[in-house]
């Protein structure tokens, strides 16, 4: 690759540097065209028909035929009892998944053990273990307890393993980033390895742990309807059960998440900003 | 009394409060579980449903991941991981151009104050609108398949990518814009010589950080009809076909596990 030499006025002579961006560009590109022809054979056969989406829009967020606004809205409370279950396992699930992320962090962190055959393989294991999709995290827990009698526990074991991977590799993120002076000060009084932990490194991160903590749970609540796909109940469930026939209800279901989720982000926003 | 353990005794009792918090915290969690029961003998059957999991991986269809054998290369499983990737990667991409104007309205240093907060509302709906519900609006909407996956995880991104990129934005070395401005640059050599290079590194490496959550996200997605392999993760889980999740989750630990390390090799390179 020839660098532009170029003569200033002075007469000193400079090289103008290789502009980075144009490699990453060609990645990009060259990138692009394998994935798009990719899309290209699957969208194949596939009709695209933009024009329904109005209609279904109209169909979800407007009251079935021969019903008015009234019998729209009157359907959103006769959810609660679907809302608090799935509330109950993203709550059961977060605060679980995330005790037990823990001593996975620190076993992880490079700081905290400083042996590379430990902290390497926790790591490996931690990072195969979040390759997993929360799907599947489902199907597994469903396998295991089963969802007889309307049991909420698939479901929150499922959020808990989601949690667990997801947390662990947040919070060995930031106990590595952690100041280590205080660490060391505990330990050259004398204080075991877990003394040290626990009056130097959890007092650090114990605010941003609570951030996160609100963060997951905000995360899970999104995502729970996704496990109604592989059969836990939850909000979910509606937008399944009446799905090509009652648009409305799932409208109201719809709605109803959204709500919430706004709700919760408005409390951990004012949450957050207590603890720091 | 020493003077350090007068001091000590001064402190707030700060244990009283977390000892209330955690004890609430707790009992919580024990009410939340109330509705979770379990039939007994199902208990028996743990170890043999574990067992049955981990053998999943000693039989992986072989024949399917890769598309011998009387399978087709289209019909593999590598090429729909492929084809999730492609999603991911085209949703990232029209997540991070989609996300460079609203960026620019959301940052107070190029519109000011109350236009920001215009900006930054419209990137906190998009952030807290969940995804799942994006996607099953759009695969009725518009059909099942990949250009529907890509329009989800793209529209979904901005909201993170946008506000992200503001950040940045906002976080902007103004000195060098101002010695451009001295030296009689005009507003295209401003934002190519005093802008571009400051922010286009760190926007790079928020839009790896995304790829990454993105194609997760994709293989997830796949359920409600947004094309990839997320749908085989859901035909084939009642009653759970071990051998076909294990070869499918194959293929998703390679495939997330070399983006992921991709993602933050080329990260660390950035910054």
């Amino acid at each position: 690759m020839t660098m532009a030499r170029l003569t200033l006025t002075n007469g000193k002579s400079v090289v103008k540097p290789f502009n980075r961006i144009w490699i990453v560009l060609a990645v990009v590109i060259v990138l692009g065209l394998i994935f798009g022809y990719i899309i290209k054979l699957d969208s194949e056969g596939i009709s695209f028909k933009p024009d329904q989406l109005p209609i279904i829009l109209k169909k979800l967020f407007s009251p079935h035929r021969g019903e008015t606004w009234a019998d729209y809205f009157a359907y959103i409370p006769k959810l609660q009892n679907v809302l608090i279950m799935t509330l109950e396992m993203c709550y059961g699930g977060t605060v679980i998944g995330s005790a037990l992320a823990i001593p996975t962090a620190l076993l992880s962190s490079r700081n905290i053990v400083k042996t590379k055959w430990i902290y390497g393989p926790a790591r490996f294991l931690l990072n195969l273990f979040r390759t997993i999709p929360v799907t599947v995290l489902a199907v597994i827990s469903i396998g295991l307890v089963g969802i007889a009698g309307g049991s909420t526990l698939a479901g929150t074991i499922a959020i808990t393993l989601f949690t667990y991977g997801v947390m662990a590799k947040m919070l060995y993120e930031l106990i590595e980033t952690i100041d280590m002076n205080c660490y060391e000060a505990i330990e050259s009084t004398g204080a075991s390895h877990l003394q040290a932990i626990r009056f130097a490194v959890l007092p650090q991160i114990y605010a941003s742990f609570a951030g996160y903590v609100i963060y997951v749970f905000e995360m899970n609540v999104r995502s729970s309807a996704i496990l109604s796909y592989v059969g836990i109940v939850s909000i979910g469930t509606i937008m399944r059960i009446y799905e090509m026939t009652d648009y409305d209800k799932v409208g109201g279901a719809v709605i109803l998440l959204f709500g919430v989720c706004v709700v919760i982000q408005l409390c951990s926003d004012l949450a957050r900003r207590k603890l720091q | 009394m020493k003077n350090s353990e007068k001091a000590l005794k001064k402190l707030p009792k700060k244990w009283i409060i977390n000892l209330i918090f955690t004890v609430a915290l707790i009992a919580l969690v024990i009410y939340t579980l109330e509705g979770s029961t379990i039939n007994p003998l199902r208990v028996k059957q743990i170890p043999f449903i574990i067992a049955a999991f981990f053998r999943g991986f000693a039989d992986i269809l072989w024949p399917a991941l890769f598309g011998f054998d009387g399978y087709q290369f289209n019909e593999s499983i590598i090429y729909l991981a492929l084809q999730t990737l492609s999603i991911g990667f085209f949703g990232t991409l029209l997540g991070a151009i989609l996300a460079i104007p609203v960026a620019f309205l959301a940052s107070r240093n190029i519109v000011g104050k109350h236009l920001a907060k215009v900006g930054s509302v419209l990137l906190v709906i998009i952030r807290v609108f969940p995804e799942i519900i994006l996607a099953y609006i759009l695969v009725k909407g518009l059909g099942i398949g990949s250009i529907t996956g890509i329009l989800v995880i793209g529209i979904h991104s901005v909201g993170m990518l946008g506000k992200l990129f503001a950040e940045t934005i906002d976080e902007m070395d103004r000195s060098s814009i101002e010695a451009l401005e001295a030296v009689g640059a005009n507003g295209l050599q401003k934002v190519r010589y005093g802008i571009l290079p400051q922010i286009l590194p760190l926007m790079t490496s928020i839009t790896l950080y995304r790829l990454d959550i993105n194609v997760r996200s994709a293989t997830v997605l796949g359920a409600i009809g947004a094309g990839g392999l997320g749908v085989l993760l859901t035909v084939f889980s009642d009653p759970p076909a071990w051998d076909i999740l294990a070869t499918i989750m194959v293929a998703i630990m390679a495939m997330v596990m070399i983006v992921d390390t991709v993602s933050s090799k080329l990260r660390e390179k950035l910054i």
